[in-house]
């Protein structure tokens, strides 16, 4: 297992190469030119124009711009934005909001998708699976944008301006984990619907296997057979769909940062997008791949825990 | 109901089991002193994320300058008819020939390290503004001062070219001498009556001897914790990397007064209708702009408590008069699409009122605007349709380009539509992904028809909207206009004795630009805020800057 977890991490290093690469090349590759663009609606004035190519290297090619950048990361260097600040200090307290944000979205994925799931599935064809049915179908069809401002103003501005309830912050991290419930919920919310659906069909299929008829008819009683046999087995895909899922809400919290005010990674990562900051940008993609390959190695290893005949060799 | 019970056992178990997880791993957020009374909280001021660390020198953005203006008191400032009023100077003279000024200082003001300011607070930091390699977002301003050539030397070659823009000749501006402690002159590169009225911009602000790094540039510190003269200083320094608000207090040793509040919190957000969310609730206080969706419910919501003034902004549709599109280049055709413009239902609809319609070339907010000058910008589409057809315009096609990241998306398809029932012609949207992609094109004199372009001044002067857009050569003179009469006009109005003479020179180019039309002006270009019942006395300056001391608690 030990040889399995290096072997992984040794792979690691090329894909990381690779996607920078990639990552560089797409954003070097975006029509407009970076200095244009700090002007914003003025022009920039040639003079500051020059200087700032100059300091910057952007007349280099592409390749020793990449090199310059690459070379600077194995040293710890992860260079500087257009304005002058370290890349590094730059994601020291973004990750922190947007790891809170992610964990907590994944954690009321989890509690959501999974329990409603598995009512569902256990009152398969009642009222109450087609109410969660009709349930996941809404949380897939309301976009995040639309139900991050309904949610902000009702919980947000109605609960405390109506009812004298300031329980859910509208924006911001000041109230602590408080200010991640509602954008968490809100980034979650298609995910939820998702995982809604995977448990259901999944364990509706397990519980009509053959192994669990077996255990029924030995005279097991309900609750082991479906702890036991059912429930652990049906957990692999859901497990596998979280564990990817952290990636995708750390990537796509792009939106639900900017309405909620979360000074987090996706805001910069959008920012820098648009002013083409290929420093920042690089080094953004670069740990959300690790966050997701260590993600994704976690759950391989998970796999043993639930299911004692899986191996690494 | 064996079934229900198991099933609540294990949904049960994996709630437990989440939930424990959750204490681990979710919280950590830190607690704040949330919901104190009234008279301790701050005045909370929405803006968005500074460009830059808070260096009057460095700084170019609305956002930034609003800051600073908290900070900082310049040489002068403008009054609610924008006239320029003396803060800092005593006096600001100029020679016979608007060519050499001499500016004396009012004493008393100190920066809040206790440093006198002093004719060298300026000089220094003008100088360190216009230095080539400090790279500093002002320098620019200083090109109206002699010797810039020498401090902030053009690349030979062009952007695009190989070589590197030569070593600066000098390190500081020729044209900036202290004579004493309260005394300073600046000579310009050439006569400019206007000179007073740029220097109520934030670059023009003084700097104290601690900010310099003794090699001509700025230190990184002073950036995150700036020592002004105003009547606010920084409570704790401010990480544009990573804070999300920026707090002051008081000053109380300010020479003009104390300010009403004692303590301010510019809140940095993403998003203006969440800020709006904010206000709402009571968690903001004051916006200098609202999100347009929220306008309609912002005038009922908040009363007299809403502010709606002209901004400096001005929307235009520039045409491509050299290399373009035949009717771009006849004048008489482009005078017919701006009349066939509708431009009021477009502000009321497409912009939610957010903007006003445009009749003339520089803004309302200037001294020299006049209303309904452009008289090709009223809506007429007989007249227009009479003018295409009796010039040849025939069915086109017009190609209209904009930026899609800027929101124009929506204007100008409403204003293809204008051109397509009033005009009966073929229209195209282009559509390029960005505002700096537009530009390449536009200085290639690589687009075809129309374009949207906007400026929004430098400062409040009726030259600042004539200029760079028109002038031979302009630094925004994306429609490649080219008038000897126009480029006279304006030099003869720099060499004005005075700043009403000079005014009423501008405008005599301004007449050309009505007749050229080398762009039509459609839109100006509003400020839409508003502010919490805890606050009273909030004004906005043209610079959208918010008037901070001499906003007041409602007690």
């Amino acid at each position: 297992m030990g040889r399995y977890v290096i072997r992984r991490l040794l792979q690691a290093i090329p894909v990381l190469l690779g996607s920078t690469f990639l990552i560089f090349c797409t954003v070097y590759a975006l029509p407009g030119d970076p200095v244009t663009i700090l002007g914003g609606e003025r022009r920039i004035d040639p003079v500051l124009a020059a200087q700032l190519r100059e300091q910057y290297g952007l007349n280099d090619p592409l390749i020793v711009q990449y090199w310059n950048y690459i070379s600077g990361v194995f040293v710890g260097d992860f260079g500087e934005t257009f304005q002058g600040v370290q890349v590094a200090d730059l994601f020291a307290g973004k990750f922190e909001v947007t790891i809170q944000l992610a964990v907590t979205a994944l954690i009321i994925e989890a509690i959501v998708g999974l329990g409603l799931g598995l009512y569902a599935a256990l009152r398969r064809g009642r009222w109450q699976d087609h109410a969660v049915l009709a349930l996941t179908l809404l949380l897939v069809s309301v976009p995040t944008l639309v139900s991050g401002f309904v949610l902000q103003l009702v919980l947000g501005v109605k609960l405390k301006t109506e009812l004298g309830i300031d329980f859910f912050p509208i924006s911001g991290t000041e109230a602590g984990w408080r200010s991640f419930l509602v954008p968490g919920f809100v980034l979650a919310g298609t995910s939820i619907a998702y995982l809604m659906r995977l448990t259901r069909t999944s364990l509706m299929e397990t519980l009509r296997a053959d192994y669990i008829r077996t255990a029924v008819a030995k005279g097991m009683p309900r609750s082991r057979v479906l702890g036991r046999h059912a429930l652990r087995n049906s957990l692999i895909p859901l497990v596998t769909y979280l564990g990817a899922d952290l990636g995708t809400l750390m990537g796509g919290a792009v939106i639900t940062e900017a309405i909620f005010n979360l000074n987090g990674i996706g805001q910069q990562l959008f920012q820098s997008v648009a002013r083409r900051e290929n420093a920042v940008v690089v080094g953004v993609v670069t740990v959300l791949v690790l966050v997701y390959l260590l993600a994704n190695l976690i759950v391989d290893l998970l796999y043993a825990v639930l299911d004692p005949r899986i191996r690494y060799e | 109901m064996r079934v229900t019970k198991g099933a609540r056992i294990v949904a049960g178990t994996a709630l437990l089991a989440v939930a424990v997880a959750a204490c681990g791993g979710g919280g950590g957020g830190t607690a704040t002193n949330e919901g104190g009374g009234s008279s301790t909280q701050p005045v909370r001021v929405d803006i968005a994320k500074p460009q830059h660390e808070l260096s009057p020198t460095n700084t170019n953005d609305t956002s930034g300058a609003e800051v600073l203006n908290a900070l900082f008191v310049g040489l002068v400032d403008y009054d609610k008819d924008k006239n320029v009023i003396l803060r800092g100077a005593e006096s600001i003279e100029p020679d016979a020939e608007s060519k050499v000024w001499t500016i004396k200082l009012k004493d008393g003001y100190k920066f809040h390290n206790g440093e006198a300011v002093t004719a060298k607070s300026y000089v220094d930091a003008w100088n360190a503004a216009a230095y080539g390699p400090n790279a500093q977002e002002g320098g620019h301003f200083f090109n109206a001062v002699e010797g810039y050539a020498d401090v902030a030397p053009v690349d030979p070659d062009g952007e695009e070219g190989p070589q590197k823009a030569p070593e600066p000749k000098a390190k500081t501006l020729a044209g900036l001498k202290v004579v004493d402690d309260k005394t300073f002159t600046v000579t310009l590169a050439r006569p400019y009556s206007g000179f007073k009225t740029m220097l109520g911009y934030t670059t023009f602000m003084p700097m104290p001897s601690v900010a310099f790094d003794g090699n001509g540039g700025i230190k990184k510190e002073f950036g995150e914790n700036p020592i002004g003269n105003g009547p606010f200083k920084m409570a704790k320094p401010f990480k544009l990397a990573t804070d999300t608000t920026i707090s002051m207090v008081r000053y109380d040793e300010f020479v003009e007064g104390k300010a009403k509040i004692d303590s301010v919190e510019f809140k940095i957000s993403s998003d203006k209708g969440t800020s709006w969310n904010e206000l709402r609730a009571g968690n903001l206080d004051i916006m200098d702009q609202l999100p347009p969706e929220a306008i309609a419910t912002a005038k009922q919501e908040l009363g007299d408590r809403y502010i709606e003034q002209p901004s400096s902004g001005v929307g235009y549709l520039g045409f491509n008069t050299k290399n373009g599109e035949e009717w771009a280049k006849n004048v008489e055709l482009r005078k017919a699409v701006s009349m066939a413009i509708d431009r009021k239902t477009i502000t009321e609809q497409v912009f939610s009122g957010t903007r006003v319609p445009a009749d003339d070339f520089v803004s309302p907010i200037v001294a020299g605007y006049r209303k309904g000058a452009c008289t090709a910008c009223v809506y007429d589409p007989a007249k227009a349709k009479e003018l295409w057809e009796k010039n040849g315009g025939g069915k086109g096609p017009i190609s209209l380009s904009y930026n899609g990241d800027g929101g124009h998306k929506e204007w100008i398809e409403a204003t293809a539509n204008n051109l397509r029932q009033n005009l009966g012609v073929e229209v195209k949207v282009d559509s390029f992904e960005s505002f700096a992609s537009i530009l390449d094109e536009l200085d290639k004199g690589k687009v075809a028809g129309a374009f949207r372009m906007a400026w929004i001044m430098d400062y409040p002067s009726i030259e600042n909207y004539l200029r760079p857009i028109f002038g031979t050569g302009g630094s925004s003179n994306h429609g490649r206009y080219s008038n000897k009469d126009f480029d006279a006009l304006l030099e003869k109005g720099d060499s004005a004795k005075s700043d009403e003479e000079g005014v009423k020179i501008y405008q005599q180019a301004g007449d050309m630009l009505v007749k050229d039309m080398p762009y039509i002006p459609v839109y100006f270009y509003q400020t839409n805020g508003g502010y919490s019942q805890r606050v009273k006395n909030v004004t906005i300056d043209p610079f959208e800057r918010i008037d901070l001391a001499k906003v007041e608690r409602v007690s």
